[in-house]
């Protein structure tokens, strides 16, 4: 039996909308949806890339792309890296 | 549709929280909120242990917040509940520095 809430059919809901894809390696890249298709690979508008880095963090702007989803790692609807910073806590 | 019985039985640990580890050694925390057989997984409230920015397989005590996500199936090597996990002391002796 299948969880209550299809992640891909989340996915699908995000069509329009802003997502925020975290790549398995380094690399995350924010932009509105526009469509993906059975492996996850996404058409991307008004795209941010970033590398996050020992160094620090690049950016990358780009206008439309092809994701392939292949190594795709964690979407997050909605998301943005810039917003989620980060904290140093001891996990409980 | 017959539906065949899956060794893949999340359905217990819905609405608990769960840690996810993927392959590339990135490890998230969140509530289970869905699954597919494909084992995506949608994780809600989710916070990710950052890493060593050095080496990607060493966790740092940093985390950030993700909130609703979607974790790709392909890449997720582990999910398992968060309650009743403990950590043991190394059984092979110490490890070696780096």
């Amino acid at each position: 039996m299948a969880g209550r809430l299809l992640p891909l059919e989340l996915v699908d809901r995000c069509i329009g909308s802003r997502i925020w894809v975290i790549m398995k390696g380094d690399k995350e890249v924010v932009g509105t949806l526009r469509g993906f298709d059975e492996y996850v690979n996404m058409v991307l508008d008004d795209v941010t890339e970033y590398t996050v880095t020992a160094a620090g963090r690049e950016k990358n702007q780009l206008d439309q792309i092809l994701l392939n989803g292949n190594n795709v790692c964690i979407m997050v609807p909605g998301g943005d890296p810039e917003a989620s910073s980060s904290s140093s806590s001891s996990s409980s | 549709m017959t539906s065949k019985p899956t060794v893949l039985d999340l359905e217990k640990y819905i609405d608990q929280e769960v840690s996810v580890k993927f392959q590339g050694g990135r490890e998230v925390r969140g509530i289970l909120k869905g699954f597919d057989p494909l084992v995506n997984v949608v994780l809600d409230e989710c916070v990710e242990t950052l890493r060593d920015p050095n080496d990607a397989y060493r966790l740092t005590d940093k985390t950030r917040r993700l909130g609703l996500v979607v974790c790709r199936g392909l890449q997720v090597s582990l999910v398992c509940p968060n309650e009743g996990l403990q950590e043991i002391e190394n059984p092979f002796g110490q490890q070696p520095q780096i």
